[in-house]
């Protein structure tokens, strides 16, 4: 008898087995969760009173004239210190020195002047070496030509085709006649860069030193390799980036 | 690193700056999609509303719209989006500033109420002019405003998300570290909702490296960017394929940066983290076994104790679930019992069973059954913890959900830790003591439910009970609480597996024999 029943539990019987349970993150076991989470975000957006929202305005209006980034050429509205630092990291740091083109990242920025105006890289390009990297970082492809970069970016990374890393700008009248000056009376690559990083550190220089948050201008103001405290107040970005070591 | 900290401290006054201060209303202001679309809710998508320069007419509470209204609203998106159009092709004077106010009023029209004209606008065009606006060296304010709009684009149906492909690159290239953060942020958000779509956006998203910049924006200290960064990335790595989350708790300087955060950082800012780490944890080996060698298990219970925040619970406690869940070395080697952590962490698990939420009731239950389903001296600890008289008044009164969880917990206390094949041993002394406390009725209903799986659970315990009780009293014991009654609605029931099961039982404990020795 007793053996039968010892046969009959073996046999059928799932025991409870003493085993971790785990889920997928979405498993409906955390469903109720989930709906909790976007549920709060949709409350706490109800959330901020009217006179809230008066007391942040003032706050605002309160701590922060408004000013216009004295970059030359630029005047973009700022409404402060920070506001400055960020829109200076933006604008006016990561820019092709040849040809003024803006990017996001030093990477891109760096892919840019390579193609589009060292002419080694043109060379190396001409003896058939592939030298047009993929734009998606990580990705680490090269290819031969401009075009089969696009395509790779197409097929691979589902680029749309309209995308066009290096579109021909259409310049101002003004920035035309500077870049047929330079053309015409030097060498292109070193002389006009040498030209322009001048010419962008002076604007700066004559710019800057009027943005003070003391009551005295400075009487001398440099960059470079002499020591910039002679002004009260010059952006971090600035300080850090404009060194000439970094050609 | 002593010095920064004061530094940041000292700015404290200017750090509240328009973006700052702006960034932190639209956070506070962002809505998701209405209430009757329910699915919606659960999409993950967040709307961006509420504005840098103070309008104040963008923002309606009740956004009941009726018909009339409604059409009018689409022809006024079409004739914004004409207006965009003729602006991007003037070159002369003042070209930006009519760019831009044509954007401001587009994404005005967007940001109006909890259903915007989505489809107008696809309608009449808007994607490739606002990826024309999104090229290259763009002014910070153009790009923040063609960035708004496709944010909202982007909160709208499947289809009308997809539209946003030829955008993505771009939004991508902006979340770059040359980037305004204010810009960066606004693509972050733009892309959080293209990634909360689905997978087949998500994978897009990954295809085009959107995890690299987007993993660097969480990596500062404090800031909306770290947060909207955060959130964004919890869109993108949640999977089904746990390739992204694998390649997330890899990039350098993450994982510190999670562990910062969970340490120091605000509410808002650790609870986007958190559901970061429930995605990683949920999803990739790998990450579970980084983040179970770094302090977050100490940090995620400490802010299970300290914090009253629900958004910010249910993430941490879900983490420290899935760690448990996840990785054998979360109970073997950290939370080890006799250590002062695993004491805080049956402390924390006490505190959620008894807090007013369903889902942190349920969920701190599952965690609890993980432990107790550890080794001897785990279920030892639990079975001795404060935890044991809640269970079962749990079992009891709870809603079915939580009691099928508070069921795994008390059936794991009393079935030893599983080895090979065989049938697991009992812990006769856990089984006889919470059997004396009256827990078996509520594995009888269990058995009496529609559920399942609750059923299954209810018919195992039955088993240890028919089989483990001391001097043949299980049968009895079952007899008198009805469970061969609640065990006979099986026998002619359509679930193989449940008929089998009973009927096992029954036949093997209830046989003829059975009452005779009386």
């Amino acid at each position: 008898m007793a053996m039968d029943v010892e046969e009959k539990e073996q046999l059928g019987f799932p025991y409870w087995k003493s085993v971790r349970r785990t889920f997928g993150p979405e498993s409906p076991f955390f469903a109720s969760g989930n709906v909790e989470r976007e549920l709060i975000a949709k409350q706490v957006a109800l959330d901020l009173t009217e006179d809230e929202k008066n007391k942040l305005q003032n706050l605002v209006a309160k701590e922060c004239g408004v000013f216009f980034c004295p970059i030359v050429g630029c005047g973009s509205r700022l409404t402060s210190l920070e506001d400055f630092e960020d829109h200076y990291n933006a604008q006016h740091t990561a820019s092709c020195s040849i040809c003024s083109r803006v990017y996001p990242t030093s990477r891109l920025l760096s892919i840019h002047v390579s193609e589009a105006h060292d002419s080694f890289f043109q060379a190396k390009v001409a003896r058939g070496y592939a030298m047009y990297e993929c734009l998606v970082e990580g990705c680490s492809l090269k290819f031969k030509s401009y075009k089969s970069r696009q395509q790779h970016l197409v097929d691979k990374h589902k680029f749309t085709t309209s995308f066009e890393f290096f579109k021909k700008a259409h310049s101002s009248k003004k920035q035309r006649q500077k870049l047929q000056r330079k053309q015409g009376t030097h060498k292109r690559e070193e002389a006009s860069c040498m030209e322009v990083e001048n010419e962008s550190i002076d604007g700066l220089v004559s710019a800057v030193s009027k943005l003070s948050t003391s009551d005295s201008s400075p009487s001398s103001v440099s960059f470079g390799r002499r020591h910039t405290r002679g002004l009260t107040f010059v952006p971090r970005a600035v300080q850090r980036d404009k060194r000439p070591d970094a050609t | 690193m002593a010095d920064e900290g004061l530094a940041a401290h000292r700015r404290e006054p200017i750090k509240s700056s328009v973006s700052n201060v702006a960034a932190h209303r639209r956070r506070k202001n962002a809505a998701t999609v209405g209430k009757e679309r329910r699915e919606s809710l659960v999409r993950a998508k967040r709307l961006c509303r509420v504005g840098i320069s103070g309008d104040t007419d963008v923002f309606l509470e009740n956004d009941m719209m009726i018909d009339e209204e409604q059409s009018i609203l689409e022809a006024q998106t079409s004739s914004a989006v004409e207006g965009l159009k003729s602006t991007v092709a003037y070159q002369g004077k003042g070209a930006m500033q009519k760019r831009v106010n044509a954007l401001r009023e587009l994404r005005r029209l967007l940001s109006r109420s909890e259903f915007p004209p989505v489809e107008a606008s696809l309608k009449a065009g808007a994607i490739p002019i606002l990826v024309q606006c999104l090229s290259f060296g763009s002014p910070d304010e153009q790009l923040l405003e063609a960035a708004w709009c496709l944010t909202n684009i982007a909160a709208g149906k499947p289809e009308e998300t997809e539209a946003l492909l030829p955008a993505l690159p771009l939004l991508i290239a902006h979340l770059g570290e040359r980037s305004s953060l204010s810009v960066s942020e606004q693509c972050a958000w733009a892309l959080g909702n293209v990634a909360g779509e689905g997978e087949k956006l998500r994978n897009v998203l990954l295809s085009q490296g959107a995890l690299l910049p987007l993993a660097r924006m969480m990596l500062p200290n404090k800031g909306s960017t770290v947060r909207t960064a955060a959130w964004a990335l919890s869109n993108l790595i949640k999977g089904p394929d746990p390739k992204a989350a694998t390649e997330l708790i890899r990039v350098d300087g993450l994982l510190d940066a999670i562990v910062r955060h969970l340490k120091k950082a605000d509410d808002e800012l650790t609870t986007e983290v958190a559901w970061v780490v429930v995605y990683l944890s949920a999803l990739s080996n790998v990450a579970t076994g980084m983040l179970v060698k770094t302090d977050v298990l100490q940090l995620l219970v400490e802010r299970l104790a300290t914090s009253n925040s629900l958004q910010l619970l249910i993430p941490v406690l879900r983490s420290l679930g899935n760690l448990v869940a996840g990785d054998p070395n979360t109970t073997h080697a950290v939370l080890v019992p006799g250590r002062e952590i695993t004491d805080h962490v049956i402390e924390v698990l006490v505190k959620c069973l008894n807090s007013e939420n369903r889902v942190l009731k349920k969920e701190a239950a599952w965690v609890l059954s993980n432990i107790a389903a550890g080794s001897v001296e785990h279920k030892q600890l639990i079975y001795s913890s404060e935890a044991v008289p809640l269970l079962l008044r749990l079992l009891s009164t709870a809603p079915f959900d939580l009691r099928k969880e508070v069921a795994y917990v008390l059936g794991n206390l009393c079935v030893a830790p599983t080895e090979g094949d065989g049938k697991p041993n009992l812990i006769c002394e856990h089984l006889v003591s919470l059997v004396g406390r009256g827990c078996l009725p509520g594995f009888i209903d269990l058995v009496r439910s529609a559920d399942t799986e609750a059923a299954r659970v209810g018919l195992q315990f039955m088993e240890l009970v028919l089989r483990g009780m001391p001097h043949g009293e299980g049968p009895k014991l079952v007899e008198r609480e009805d469970g061969i009654d609640a065990m006979e609605r099986f026998q002619f029931h359509e679930n193989e597996d449940l008929r089998n099961m009973a009927n096992g039982l029954v036949d093997t404990y209830f046989g003829e024999d059975y009452g005779l020795d009386d």
